[in-house]
């Protein structure tokens, strides 16, 4: 049902990294601190199995070693204060970083424009917004410390043993190319691998998400099964392919561990045939192995690391392509300010489609003076909600354009343009916050008297009055604890309250019943005068004193005028209200 | 920790191959460091090049054999671990298709998916690295603390106190790691609600300009997250620093000892040192795995929550067999939804008899749909009976149920995939034909039609790309694909306009002659037409008879009726 296995692109893996990197600004200094912190713990390390060394040798020889204890004491102390301090600081640090990954990818989201939403499964997205983002911070938080440690352990080494021979050093520099290889093998594997494994997570997080959604329908059809088998067949697909990059993963460290064990040989061999020349002295063959299985260490750890760093690419490409995303478009920087609208509208030649190939609205024009009480009929699927979705710019149109008071839709600025209408969508959407807070969605700070006043017009003062606690109830299940047609005056609620100078209502009475409905139209009368107002309905008594009526038809304009002027014309209008009164 | 156990215990053999090519391993990184000093010692040192290559064969021999060891233990954990992650979330997300809506509305919808995803995940880490050093903690560490034992007896006071220090930070650790890592799971399920509700509610926010709200509420979300975070990982931050604090000391301890005694055995001390080195090693490897373990436990725990959680509708024993005829009744039928006081219906009794078409109207809030979601079972009534055929529907089989009922929800939902998947949802086998038929009665076939793709269209998530109206013809079709005996129409025709409202029902009487209809509608034209009308309000019955009577009998049907056609003739 959901589509098959997900493609993957291989990215370009730099440019990734460069702008993960430029994510973390604002911690930078954050990171320094630890860096240094985790280079003092290097050192520490380093220096404490010196100390216990010349202390055991001082204890054998008789020496007083009180003050070598006390200096031992001493680091160990220090070690532990450095190692509290740098891992208390990177949980912050590493926590804040996440933080600001998180809230700017969130940013970005918001701001994409709807069909961006109409294309996602919502739990993918949620999957991205957390699992994607802690996968580049588990990573980034351990290896960054780490990686610098391992750098200077290299750098010193490498010294020490080009000190001591230059043929043997070149020699163990060919183990160097043999892990850099085997790794850009073994990655190239393991990153194909996590990309595949966080997207089908993702899948894994949508279905879920849809699945526990539409719970209700899953059980009235008793899909429990199917919906079971298709979550059990993703699921086995996620544990296929992760299982694999864990594997993959996991051949890393065997491969470099035998390649040093080979390299190791292979000087041992050199060397000794060098010995047997007398072209190296035997001490300083013992101390070059030793230094040269040291010098490996690092390198297969450094590998280790760029291996998982795999998974925080994968997760990093992810939220990327969050952020390449087209948004909304911005805001002309000449665009006008929108105050005060009179409410105006023209349609010249709107011209729309969802989908290229399958056009909704097909050369719209229209003309509403200011204060027209303008309602949208016609049949399901013809374009009535479109119309809405055009004028509140949640698209653009494809060709044509819209003006608002003399002037087209996108020279205004979008914000401004959004609190110019009052809408009630079709999308009766509540939040898990009080009846209160859903009703002045949207503003903050509003006076409850302001609020009940909003909720009367609406009709919805009585049912709110008998909830637990009133105005105050929290809406805990996002408003599922309410009917639809109490949801719907809810959000008719909402749209008083914005009180903006153009009013938009998509079928906002279809679910509430006639009696509350017209208690509604009689207030809202009052509100509307002066305002220009679109109203789409079926109920055709609704929208009967409306001072123009739209036929949409397919896409097109076919009647408009007053009810008594459409009547008379005895054409689609006419008809449709005839079946609907019974007067047929 | 038993849940997880139950989990690997199913895996048992593959957990068990798993560490015995650990100790395969282990073997080898203990026998290579040997080696290597031969190779120096006698080889380099005896300048004998014969001897290096031989002693280098050998260990080339036994890296060899680690890095297998090494490589099929890998493949074991890696294949174990992900299958216990496999069978936890395959077993969380059957349990939820199982839990009624009760226990959903408890728990959250955005906190189960965090359980399926996240918790599990956790708790899968924890059995992967619970293989990689479950050996190799207790082996080096018992083995040095058996060494120190035996070569140095007069050291075991300071080895007993390092070991009761660590296992009393560890206690520590363990105890207050705990509540810190379920408060982040616990935050991480308020981000994942706090987002979910943005992306179900992106229009409305987007009509408001409440961008920056929402950004506020998820970053008050995230940081609360990331909070939670930071608190747990300074739990770790302080003990694991501590417990290497307390092993050096106690190396201190031991050198500071031995210098001042005054019969020194300096092998002895050099051993001994060495060895606590190594307990340091293992300590510190317990300590690493010690919050991942702390983690996992702490999202077990939560995992275990809902495994355990009883489904607040109990499913018959023996529930009895036979074929609906599609008689529903409502006796004496209260209900209050959880967590209410208000009856949300109270005291309804009626019955219809098979084939039947029963309206439902009353105003908004009355409790119409309350009352035809108790026929499926989506609640069940706090007092009083529903029945199916004169079988109390309490006591029938979900399976039945569903093959009985079919209902088309006032919200047209529906869900990703094809157009044709969708309807399927009705009926998995249907075929073609019957597939067109169902949607044809629904007025749907045309438009379906002419999308491209057809009835292979894919829907976006919801089927965003409908108009309301579509969306509720599709949803049409898939009940009337069901061919149930009891069809719920919950105002399911409310987007549609009132020419296609007609031909739906006009098909509908036609197709489902013999199916009993509930059908909630706000229209009086809607349910003018059927056989009999209840009038609800406030979750009471006001009035039961066909349209006529009602008119004549109940004041409550009048005022509707008033407000919608009487109305039209006295100012239309």
């Amino acid at each position: 049902m959901r589509r098959g296995a997900p493609v993957v692109k291989p990215k370009d893996m730099k440019g990734t990294l460069r702008r993960l990197w430029s994510l973390t600004k604002g911690s930078r200094k954050g990171l320094g601190w630890i860096l240094f912190l985790s280079s003092l713990t290097s050192v520490s390390s380093i220096l404490s199995p010196l100390l216990i060394g010349n202390t055991v040798s001082a204890i054998d020889a008789g020496k007083p070693a009180l003050r070598l204890i006390g200096f031992l004491a001493g680091l160990y102390f220090t070690d532990w204060l450095v190692n509290f301090l740098q891992k208390f600081f990177m949980a912050s640090v590493g926590q804040r970083i996440i933080l600001s990954v998180r809230v700017s990818l969130f940013s970005a989201m918001k701001k994409l424009p709807l069909c961006f939403f109409d294309r996602h499964q919502h739990g993918e997205l949620m999957s991205r917004l957390t699992n994607d983002v802690d996968n580049i911070s588990n990573t980034l938080s351990d290896s960054l410390t780490m990686l610098l440690t391992y750098v200077f352990t290299i750098v010193g080494i490498f010294c020490m043993m080009l000190f001591l021979n230059v043929f043997l050093t070149l020699v163990s520099l060919v183990s160097v190319v043999f892990i850099f290889l085997f790794t850009r093998i073994i990655t190239k594997r393991t990153r194909k691998l996590y990309r595949q494994q966080q997207e089908l997570l993702g899948k894994l997080d949508g279905q879920v998400e849809e699945s526990i959604s539409g719970l209700s329908l899953v059980k009235a059809f008793g899909r429990e099964k199917q919906e079971v088998t298709q979550f059990e067949s993703e699921n086995e697909k996620f544990c296929e392919v992760a299982t694999r990059a864990q594997i993959w993963s996991g051949y890393l460290m065997p491969i470099m561990n035998m390649l040093n064990n080979l390299c190791f040989v292979i000087i041992a061999v050199l060397s000794g045939m060098m010995a047997e020349k007398g072209e190296i002295a035997v001490g300083t063959i013992s101390s070059f192995l030793l230094y040269s299985r040291q010098f490996s260490r690092p390198f297969v750890n450094i590998a280790n690391i760029y291996n998982s760093f795999q998974t925080a690419v994968a997760g990093a490409e992810r939220i990327l392509e969050i952020f390449d995303e087209q948004p909304e478009p911005e805001d002309a920087p000449d665009a006008i300010p929108l105050k005060n609208p009179r409410g105006e509208i023209r349609f010249e030649h709107v011209c729309f489609s969802y989908e290229p190939g399958k056009p909704v609205l097909k050369d719209i024009n229209l003309s509403i003076p200011s204060g027209t009480c303008a309602a949208i009929v016609g049949q399901t699927g013809s374009g009535k909600t479109t119309l809405v979705n055009l004028l509140t710019r949640f698209y653009d149109v494809d060709s044509g354009r819209i003006l608002l008071d003399g002037h087209d839709l996108r020279s205004y600025r979008m914000s401004d343009l959004r609190s110019a209408f009052s809408v009630v969508l079709q999308d009766t959407s509540l939040f898990g916050v009080s009846v209160r807070d859903n009703i002045s969605y949207g503003g903050q700070g509003v006076p409850l008297d302001r609020i009940r006043a909003a909720a009367s017009t609406a009709g919805a003062d009585p049912f709110i009055r008998r909830l637990p606690q009133g105005y105050d109830t929290v809406l805990t299940q996002e408003g599922a604890e309410l009917s639809q047609g109490e949801r719907q005056l809810l959000t008719i609620a909402r749209a008083v309250l914005t009180d903006a100078p153009i009013l938009i209502l998509d079928e906002a009475t279809s679910s509430v019943d006639t009696v509350t409905e017209q208690k509604i139209r009689r207030a809202m009368l009052a509100i509307t005068r002066g305002r220009t107002s679109f109203l789409i309905a079926h109920r055709l008594s609704t929208i009967r004193n409306s001072d123009i009526i739209i036929v949409i038809s397919n896409g097109h304009v076919e009647e408009q005028g007053t009810h008594r002027e459409l009547m008379a014309l005895d054409g689609k209008y006419a008809s449709m209200y005839r079946t609907q009164m019974g007067i047929e | 920790m038993k849940l997880i156990v139950s989990y690997v215990r199913r895996h048992i053999w593959m957990f068990l191959t798993a560490v015995a090519f650990l100790a395969l391993e282990i073997f080898s990184d203990l026998m290579q460091p040997s080696f290597m000093a031969s190779i120096v010692d006698d080889g380099v040192k005896g300048k004998s090049t014969g001897t290096i290559l031989r002693y280098g064969a050998i260990m080339l021999v036994i890296a060899a054999a680690g890095a297998f060891g090494s490589v099929m233990r890998n493949i074991y954990s890696s294949r174990t671990s992900q299958l216990v992650g496999k069978e936890m979330r395959g077993d969380l997300y059957r349990k939820v298709q199982t839990l009624s809506f009760e226990n959903i509305d408890r728990l959250q919808p955005s906190a189960i998916i965090t359980r399926i995803t996240n918790d599990v995940t956790q708790v899968q880490n924890f059995v992967n690295g619970s293989m990689r050093i479950l050996l190799k903690a207790p082996i080096t560490c018992i083995g040095a603390i058996a060494l120190i034992i035996i070569q140095t007896p007069k050291q075991i006071p300071v080895l007993v106190g390092v070991l009761c220090i660590s296992a009393v930070l560890i206690f520590f650790n363990t105890k207050l790691g705990y509540p810190r890592y379920s408060r982040m799971q616990q935050k991480l399920d308020r981000l994942n609600g706090v987002s979910r509700e943005f992306l179900s509610s992106v229009r409305v926010v987007k009509a408001f300009g409440a961008e920056k709200q929402e950004q506020e509420k998820f970053d008050y979300a995230a940081g609360g997250f990331a909070k939670a975070g930071v608190d747990s990982d300074r739990v770790s931050a302080v003990f694991s620093p501590l417990i290497n604090l307390t092993v050096n000391f106690g190396i201190v301890l031991l050198l500071w000892l031995s210098q001042a005694q005054t019969s020194r055995q300096i092998g002895r001390l050099m051993a001994s040192v060495n060895y606590m080195t190594q307990v340091l090693f293992s300590l510190g490897m317990v300590s690493n795995i010690l919050n991942m373990a702390v983690r996992a436990l702490a999202s077990s725990g939560r995992v275990k929550e809902i495994l355990e959680e009883r489904p607040a509708q109990a499913v018959a024993a023996h529930p009895p067999e036979f074929r609906p005829e599609g008689a529903v009744a409502f006796e004496g039928v209260s209900f209050a939804y959880a967590g209410t006081r208000r009856n949300a219906l109270d005291h309804i009794s009626f019955s219809v008899q098979p084939g039947e078409t029963l309206g439902i109207i009353g105003p908004t809030g009355s409790g119409k749909s309350t009352l035809v979601s108790l026929v499926p079972r989506f609640y069940d009534a706090t007092e009083g009976k529903v029945l199916l055929d004169s079988h109390d529907v309490t006591g029938l089989s979900p399976e039945l149920l569903c093959h009985a009922i079919a209902i088309v929800p006032q919200k047209a939902l529906l869900f990703s995939g094809t157009i044709a998947e969708n309807l399927r949802w009705g009926d998995s086998g249907a075929s073609d034909g019957e597939l067109y038929r169902a949607a044809e009665d629904a007025c749907a076939d045309e438009f379906v039609r002419g999308f491209p793709g057809g009835y292979n269209m894919d829907l976006g998530e919801g089927g965003v790309n409908l108009s309301g109206g579509q969306k509720q013809r599709l949803c049409i079709a898939r009940a009337l694909l069901r061919r149930p005996r009891v069809l719920i129409l919950d105002d399911c025709t409310s987007a549609l306009d009132a020419e296609t409202e007609s031909e739906v029902l006009n098909n509908l009487r036609r197709e489902a002659a013999g199916v009993t209809v509930l059908l909630i509608s706000q229209r009086i034209s809607t349910v003018m037409r059927a056989d009999r009308i209840l009038c609800m309000e406030d979750g009471a019955l006001r009035g039961c008879g066909t349209h006529r009577e009602l008119l004549d009998t109940c004041p409550a049907y009048r005022a509707i009726y008033h407000s919608q056609i009487g109305s039209e003739k006295d100012d239309g």
